[in-house]
């Protein structure tokens, strides 16, 4: 059993961080200069999401399953949350497996300093949006 | 300090000796299947390499169902497809490529779609799509440079969008590589020296780099010994077989520690310089390899420095800091021994690189994924000092 109990509670969860990420000049400045759309598959429980950024504004999409994204990232709902915690090493979680990166990883990596304040962001989310269950911080 | 993490997997089987490229069916036989592809390019078939391996081959009860030669000096996405669609249509149960860089990305890239099906760019680009491994494939290296053969990357081009995409995964290994230094015989001098000045860049920044592992550094430091011991000797005498075999393994090594460990600004630099300007990418990282490290100096002092003993500097009586300068220097050395043969430029102009385009191979520099892996930050404005002073 992991973190999530339901799809449900986990597309609430992880798309209201991506929208306040979205928000989030310090983050979302740097999303849009990259361009691209990227769609997260998640399983355990299952999910699909896509966070554009070719627009105007970032766009979070749950269930978008149409869309061309230039990277697909696969991951267990729960290597997301602890990601999102900053205790997933990219690299090292792409060498063991763990995410599943289609497309272009060299640009996702060079996303990472961009969302590094987002570490910060996810366990005070959590805490004031009713989800401090899910914080493992 | 040990690293948090790493892993070291390692599954190609490698096979070093004289003749072994027409004497490895004992190996094959291993892998299962008797009906292979062959893989390989014009050159080496007018030189008579390709018939004496079919005849190894053939005579030991294997077929040979179908051959490709059009391998373009970058690894294209067209060639890749017509690999995999001649071998799928010929019967082929297995790949075996004979050859450089070019003609080994391009069959580890087929063994795609050859064993899965599926299109190359769409299905495959990325890292660890594969979830079991491919079709039996065998790598008999031509050049002792990019350690293709044991490396989990394939670099293919993209002639329609100008790019260079990148494949990972560890089932792209290959299941055997053959190092024959009887086969890197007739590679010309300039070829040679390139070609292990890349292997050098290779085992360097790998050490250097911050996925750097105790077992992707041992590797490095052994290729790099040998480097140092052959590619002077190998790139004035071919006919040197010892000299041949030990920069075959130096490259086979330098190859695997790469791939664990991966490359760092040389290689960010280099692939710019060849995007931009088509510099073959061991020309580009021969010149590029000191430039590059005198970037990194400030953060990587200790680890140049351990370096230097290898690369042949008495350090007795040195302090970090001038061993480090003396592995840069030890660098420059060799390549302008490399230089005074003819074999390799040592400067950016000398390769044909216009002055004007050193602003933007510094600005798409910054954008290559080496650049995760380097000691230090990537800064188009400082990388571009450095591409002046190689210039």
């Amino acid at each position: 059993m992991g973190v999530f109990e339901s799809s449900e509670k986990f597309k609430e969860v992880i798309v209201g961080f991506f929208n306040l990420l979205a928000d989030t000049p310090q983050v979302a400045d740097k999303l849009m200069a990259s361009n691209m759309v990227i769609r997260f598959i998640y399983s355990d429980p299952d999910l699909v999401v896509v966070v554009d950024c070719s627009g105007d504004a970032v766009d979070v999409r749950p269930d978008d399953t149409e869309t061309k994204a230039l990277v697909e990232m696969r991951m267990k709902a729960d290597v997301a949350h602890k990601f999102w915690f900053g205790k997933v090493n990219l690299t090292m979680a792409l060498t063991r497996r763990q995410m599943v990166a289609k497309g272009p990883v060299p640009k996702i990596l060079k996303l990472l300093p961009a969302i590094k304040p987002s570490y910060a962001m996810y366990p005070t989310y959590l805490d004031e949006n009713g989800y401090s269950t899910y914080n493992i911080h | 300090m040990l690293p948090e993490f790493y892993q070291f997997h390692h599954p190609t089987k490698v096979i070093f000796g004289e003749g072994l490229a027409n004497d490895c069916s004992h190996e094959l036989e291993e892998l299962g299947v008797t009906n292979y592809f062959i893989v390989s390019d014009e050159v080496l078939s007018s030189l008579g390499l390709i018939e004496q391996i079919r005849k190894g081959l053939q005579e030991a009860g294997f077929t040979i169902t179908g051959e490709f030669y059009d391998v373009p000096q970058d690894a294209s996405v067209e060639a890749v497809e017509a690999i995999s669609r001649q071998a799928t249509d010929s019967g082929a149960e297995g790949l075996i490529a004979i050859g450089g860089g070019s003609v080994i990305d391009a069959t580890k890239a087929a063994n795609f779609i050859f064993s899965e099906g599926g299109d190359l760019i769409e299905d495959y680009s990325g890292a660890a799509t594969l979830t079991k491994p491919l079709k039996p494939f065998v790598v008999i290296p031509t050049t002792a440079g990019t350690g293709s053969e044991n490396t989990v990357v394939a670099v293919i081009y993209d002639v329609a969008n100008k790019t260079k995409l990148a494949f990972s995964d560890k089932f792209l290994l290959p299941d055997l590589a053959v190092l024959d230094p009887l086969m890197t015989q007739s590679l010309p001098p300039g070829l040679t020296a390139s070609t292990g000045m890349d292997a050098l860049t290779h085992a360097v920044e790998s050490f250097v780099g911050i996925d750097a592992s105790p077992h992707s550094q041992a590797l490095a430091v052994e290729a790099i010994k040998q480097i140092f011991k052959y590619l002077l000797r190998a790139t004035k005498n071919g006919d040197d077989i010892e000299a041949r075999g030990g920069m075959l393994i130096a490259a086979n090594m330098a190859g695997s520690s790469f791939s664990h460990s991966m490359v760092g600004c040389v290689h960010a630099m280099a692939h710019s310089v060849g995007g931009l300007t088509r510099v073959p990418h061991g020309v580009a990282n021969a010149i590029l390899l000191p430039h590059g490290m005198e970037y990194n100096l400030k953060v990587s002092k200790k680890k140049f420095a351990e370096l230097a003993p290898v690369m042949g500097v008495d350090v007795t009586g040195m302090s970090v800091d001038e061993a480090a300068r003396g592995a840069i220097a030890a660098v420059r050395k060799l390549g302008q021994l490399l230089h005074d043969l003819d074999a390799i430029p040592l400067r950016l102009r000398e390769a044909g690189v216009p002055e004007e385009s050193l602003p933007a191979i510094a600005d798409v520099a910054t954008e290559d994924g080496s650049v995760i892996y380097n000691p230090r930050e990537v800064v188009a404005e400082e990388i571009l000092v450095h591409l002046k002073n190689a210039y």
